[in-house]
């Protein structure tokens, strides 16, 4: 089967630093895929890359069998590739609801001109928008909060309303940057569910995370990046082995003062 | 995002039309008239300011676009001869385009670059109307006849180009409106929000910005080519960088989060309080300036901010009030 995303030999360079070199990672579909290493190995910038963020130095990015190296941030998401931040990353002072409708911009469909009559097919439109955003809130267990504003929210659920409003663009493949930093065990439970669900429900999810535990009981696969470098890929209890891994994390251990 | 009810709205709008459209009756003071116009023409030029902050960008060149229409409009109808009615939307169409053109560069770069991009071409706009002899030079175009008669209608008097900016301006907030309260405007908030949020939700923050800058642009150029025709003289420096910090000023005093009634508001009363005060000219920018710093340390959020300061209103209408007034910080890339 061709796999949903593949990276060719991707290259980033920032001045004379290889953040990422010459990465070979390929996503198949309906997998929770982990991308880990110590701190500097370059996970974020492999999302950045893949998100359009950064531009690449070298290398390719395939999404669906297409080219996809070179595209600015709003085309990559318009074709289906969507993404949590690290941070929070929310309209802070728009309600849960809002911001997870403005997630549903690349879905709602209403000509400009239209929008000066006000007309019964807008108001549908706008119906139907509506109906949507709710479905996306209960199905991320925000039911509760969808009037609250995001900034008055308690960390965790910030972090799954940044999942919740990715998940509002209907993505094909979500990337996740660490969604299960900053919380507390009850609200890891919480993200863990809410990741396996996203997965059930037929998206495809690749994750950056420090937290091991958590890495382990949910990803299908991990890769391992140290340096820029792909150093191992395969399914967890393997990783957990690979000397080479263990070593990229304790010989990271060492070099911190 | 604040979207209120657009039937309520309809009806309070159709209400203060209806008042508005009374108000001749009232007065027979040529002077009273000709400040209502101006704050209509203000007006206008704060909800073009607006809706750039709407997406995040703070112009400091609505001036500029201003007076592109009303050269524009002053010309067509003192060279080419064209009816005013021709040369009222051309006017705004040739601002639109003037805007694309300047957009098209400057639109990228966010933040105070624009501030100061948008600045300085609104003082080569100025240099370039009063350089040209084309443009009339420093000494302005003069005897700009008035807007053409429609049948009976003539438009000499005060009450006439009342009614007349009166409808643009109408037409000009319904437009605005629309727009806000559609996917566009709502993409528009989305990036003043958070701009990198907005990318990873496929909004093409560079067209939607363009977009804003044409559409306020235009807004302006219809005010400008009203103003041309009223006021029938025209002079480069009406439409310098000064006029553009007192667009901003209406705007941050009525609410820089009330795309519509922040203007409104803000443009009658930097617009009348002075006359009404009778401050002479030379010290009303003075007071002006001053009362605007405490604004922005006491009340950031503008008069209409008001309510929601003192906590009234808490479950009525004004409840939804949205957002803080932010400074947009466009993070450019997190850190890895």
């Amino acid at each position: 089967m061709k796999p949903l995303l593949e990276t060719r030999k991707l290259t980033r360079f920032f001045g004379g630093l290889a953040a990422v070199n010459e990465v070979d990672l390929q996503v198949a579909e309906s997998e929770i895929l982990g991308l880990i290493g110590p701190n500097g190995a370059g996970k974020s910038t492999f999302f950045n890359l893949v998100s359009g963020f950064h531009p690449v130095t070298r290398g390719t990015i395939a999404f669906q069998g297409r080219d996809i190296t070179g595209m600015k941030a709003h085309e990559v998401a318009n074709l289906g590739i969507g993404r949590a931040f690290q941070a929070a990353t929310l309209f802070m002072q728009l309600s849960v609801f809002d911001n997870v409708f403005n997630g549903f911009h690349r879905h709602y469909r209403e000509p400009v001109w239209k929008a000066f009559l006000h007309s019964a097919s807008v108001r549908r439109e706008e119906q139907r928008a509506r109906q949507k955003v709710k479905e996306i809130i209960d199905f991320m267990g925000l039911t509760d909060y969808a009037d609250r504003k995001a900034q008055n929210l308690p960390h965790g659920h910030q972090k799954i309303l940044g999942v919740c409003i990715a998940m509002a663009t209907q993505p094909k493949l979500l990337l996740l940057d660490e969604p299960f930093t900053g919380m507390h065990p009850e609200e890891t439970a919480v993200m863990m569910k809410v990741v396996g669900k996203i997965r059930d429900s037929g998206v495809t999810v690749v994750i950056v995370e420090h937290n091991m535990d958590a890495v382990m009981r949910l990803c299908d696969r991990i890769a391992v990046l140290n340096q820029g470098r792909k150093i191992a890929e395969g399914p967890p209890g393997e990783i957990a082995r690979n000397p080479e891994v263990i070593e990229a994390y304790l010989g990271s251990d060492e070099e911190e003062p | 995002m604040n979207r209120g009810n657009p039937k309520k709205v309809l009806i309070i709008l159709g209400c203060v039309c209806l008042l508005l459209a009374f108000l001749p009756v009232f007065t027979d003071s040529r002077y009273f008239m000709h400040l209502v116009i101006m704050t209509c023409v203000n007006i206008m030029l704060g909800l073009s300011f607006s809706m750039l902050f709407s997406t995040g960008l703070i112009t400091m060149g609505a001036a500029g676009f201003w007076g592109i229409g009303a050269y524009t409009s002053a010309l067509l109808v003192l060279k080419a001869g064209l009816s005013f009615w021709i040369a009222l939307p051309l006017a705004a169409l040739m601002t639109a385009l003037v805007a694309f053109v300047v957009g098209i560069v400057i639109v990228r770069a966010p933040g105070v670059a624009f501030i100061i991009q948008t600045m300085v071409v609104n003082m080569i706009l100025v240099q370039v109307f009063g350089h040209f002899e084309f443009f009339g030079g420093w000494a302005g175009l003069l005897d700009i006849p008035a807007p053409n008669p429609i049948g009976p209608i003539t438009f000499t008097s005060k009450t006439a180009n009342y009614y007349l900016i009166l409808v643009l301006l109408l037409v000009n907030i319904l437009g605005f409106y629309a727009l806000y309260t559609s996917r566009v405007g709502r993409a528009w908030s989305a990036i003043r929000l958070n701009a990198r949020l907005a990318e990873t939700l496929s909004v093409d923050i560079f067209r939607y910005r363009l977009a804003a800058f044409m559409i306020s642009a235009a807004g302006a150029g219809l005010a400008g080519s009203f103003y041309a025709h009223y006021f029938q003289t025209l002079e480069p420096n009406m439409f310098n960088v000064f006029k553009s910090i007192y667009v901003q000023i209406y705007s941050i005093l009525g609410g820089l989060n009330f795309y519509i009634l922040g203007p409104v508001i803000g443009a009658a009363i930097i617009t009348f309080v002075p006359e009404l005060l009778r401050v002479g000219k030379e010290i009303e920018p003075i007071m002006t300036g001053t009362v605007l710093i405490f604004l922005v340390i006491f009340l950031p959020g503008g008069i209409l901010s008001l309510p929601e300061r003192i906590g009234f209103f808490r479950n009525g209408p004004m409840a939804s009030s949205p957002e803080k007034v932010p400074v947009e910080t466009e993070k450019k890339e997190g850190a890895p």
